[in-house]
């Protein structure tokens, strides 16, 4: 059991980027992105092209990968979304959908089908506390970590997480202040497309590389962000980490292929009983 | 410099297909306070949105010392001198106040130790916003959530404050202590336009009053002969065409 939570927490805090990207955009844009998983799935290409096929670090690889997936992630907008703004949550939530089948797609094209892994050396794992674990998995740790508490300290210390705040709080009063709102969702974009490329390099390291491995885990992503409060980073993360944990947990009761069941159940019982989540504010309908 | 801080010909605006500001023209002074009064549906807080930039002008002309603002969006239009304090949801719920009060700051250009610095005077104008600062906004009560969002549309120096109905929903002596601020603020040299249903408080403190109704001015007088009117309900309902 003790083995079972520990895979449980290292699945939860892969998740926890995709979901706080999920939660950042939904904040700021108000629309769920679906294509969040095949964004991941392009970011984590990238870096294996960087790292597999040009032969540098896995480390210079993802930070080069994330660069360039935030900045293509402002391109994206641009074409994709911008134009729809107008149109309602719907309208952009469809948009994404379509976005994600061409971009999976894309890759698909690209490489093919098959399973392929970074060129990173194979560490043999090791025992704490009867507990046993790899590199890559201290690593995953270390990482979403590190990213969490730079996200921590944009969202609560600099300007511009505070315009981040400030437009998903109220984005009228936020223009009406001063705050130029296009500058803002571009570094949502950039911020986002970032945590994307983390989790799919992230991924690639847990699994394997192959298209649908960010859509695999789309719907957990989205059952965390929405167990703690669509529009709340702090909720994002804690939300991954429970999804993750129970998910590896459910498996000890009911077959490993019914596990993807778990944070279906999940989002039908917190959109009953607790649409705002753990952490999200409560909607006001006036 | 213009003799008039604000100057609007002709402006129509709204939602939709229809007009609701059907060709306002107004003129503020430099330095001067003027309450917009006006039955319910009359155009009065679309034309705050409107000038501030929340709506755009579909004909007319808005000039603010002499400058255009038509093409400016809303934080341009900061940065030239207008703040604007909407009736509601004035203030970031989900920031502390001292976070409210800051970010407007941040995006005005200063840097630095002058963007992270609560302005002296805002302290000594709100002395009961410091012990809040770290508090959310949202969990404050309806007269300290008007006075910080006052405060926040000063943090960015502001030659024209617009103000929409600032004391709706505040208890009676709350709402003179709005009034009073308003009229401290005033002294300082920021003019002032302010949406107000409650018209006798609010033109105790004014210069001018206009009268809009339909979606046009249907009146304009000092503040002073306005509130020595035996018929200020005439007035009030823009029946009092003399006026203009």
């Amino acid at each position: 059991m003790l083995q079972t939570t520990f895979n449980g927490i290292v699945t939860g805090v892969i998740m926890a980027l995709p979901a706080l990207a999920v939660t950042l955009l939904f904040g700021v844009l108000k629309f769920p992105n679906f294509a969040v998983g095949a964004m991941m799935t392009v970011a984590a290409y990238l870096a294996f092209a960087l790292n597999a096929q040009l032969g540098w670090p896995l480390a210079a690889a993802t930070v080069a990968a994330a660069l360039a997936m935030g900045a293509l992630c402002i391109g994206i907008d641009q074409v994709t979304f911008k134009p729809l703004r107008e149109r309602g949550a719907i309208t952009l939530m469809v948009a994404s959908l379509g976005l994600g089948f061409i971009l999976e797609n894309v890759a698909r094209f690209a490489y093919g089908n098959t399973a392929r892994s970074f060129a990173i050396e194979l560490a043999r794992p090791f025992r704490v506390a009867d507990v046993r674990m790899n590199y890559e998995q201290m690593i995953t740790i270390a990482v979403s970590s590190a990213a969490m508490i730079a996200m921590y300290v944009l969202l609560t210390r600099l300007p511009m997480g505070r315009a981040m705040r400030a437009v998903a709080d109220n984005p009228s009063l936020a223009l009406v202040r001063g705050i130029e709102s296009p500058k803002v969702i571009r570094w949502t974009w950039f911020i986002a497309g970032v945590l994307l490329a983390l989790g799919g390099v992230l991924i690639g390291m847990d699994r394997a590389l192959e298209p649908p491995m960010g859509s695999n885990y789309l719907i957990s992503v989205f059952a965390a962000a929405i167990l703690g409060g669509l529009g709340s980073p702090l909720g994002a993360f804690v939300g991954a980490i429970v999804i993750g944990v129970v998910s590896e947990l459910s498996t000890l009761v009911i077959a490993p292929n019914y596990r993807i069941g778990v944070p279906l159940v999940a989002i039908a019982v917190i959109l009953v009983f607790r649409p705002q989540g753990l952490f999200g504010q409560p909607y006001i309908r006036k | 410099m213009s003799d008039n801080i604000l100057k609007v010909s002709g402006l129509h605006a709204g939602y939709g297909a229809g007009d609701i500001l059907k060709g306002m023209d107004l003129e503020l002074p430099h330095g001067k306070i003027m309450t917009i009064i006006g039955p319910n549906g009359s155009g009065k807080s679309t034309l705050a949105k409107t000038l501030a930039g929340l709506l755009p002008a579909r004909a007319g002309t808005i000039e603010l010392d002499g400058r255009s603002l038509n093409e400016l969006g809303p934080p341009k239009r900061v940065l030239a001198g207008i703040s604007y304090v909407p009736q509601e949801y004035n203030v970031f719920r989900n920031l502390t106040v001292l976070e409210n009060l800051k970010i407007a700051r941040e995006f005005m250009g200063a840097n630095g130790k002058a963007a992270r610095v609560v302005d002296e005077r805002l302290e000594e104008l709100f002395p009961e916003l410091p012990k809040h600062y770290r508090i959310a906004a949202g969990n404050l009560s309806g007269g300290q959530r008007q006075m910080l969002a006052f405060a926040c549309a000063l943090t960015v120096r502001p030659k024209l404050l617009i103000l929409d109905e600032p004391s709706a929903g505040l208890s009676p002596i709350l709402t003179r202590e709005v009034f009073e601020r308003v009229a401290r603020v005033n002294r300082t040299g920021v003019s002032i336009l302010m949406i107000e249903q409650n018209a006798i408080e609010a033109l105790r403190i004014s210069q001018s009053c206009i009268v809009l109704s339909g979606g046009r001015v249907r009146a304009c007088a000092p503040a002073r002969e306005v509130l020595g009117m035996k018929d200020l309900n005439s007035f009030y309902l823009g029946n009092a065409s003399n006026h203009v």
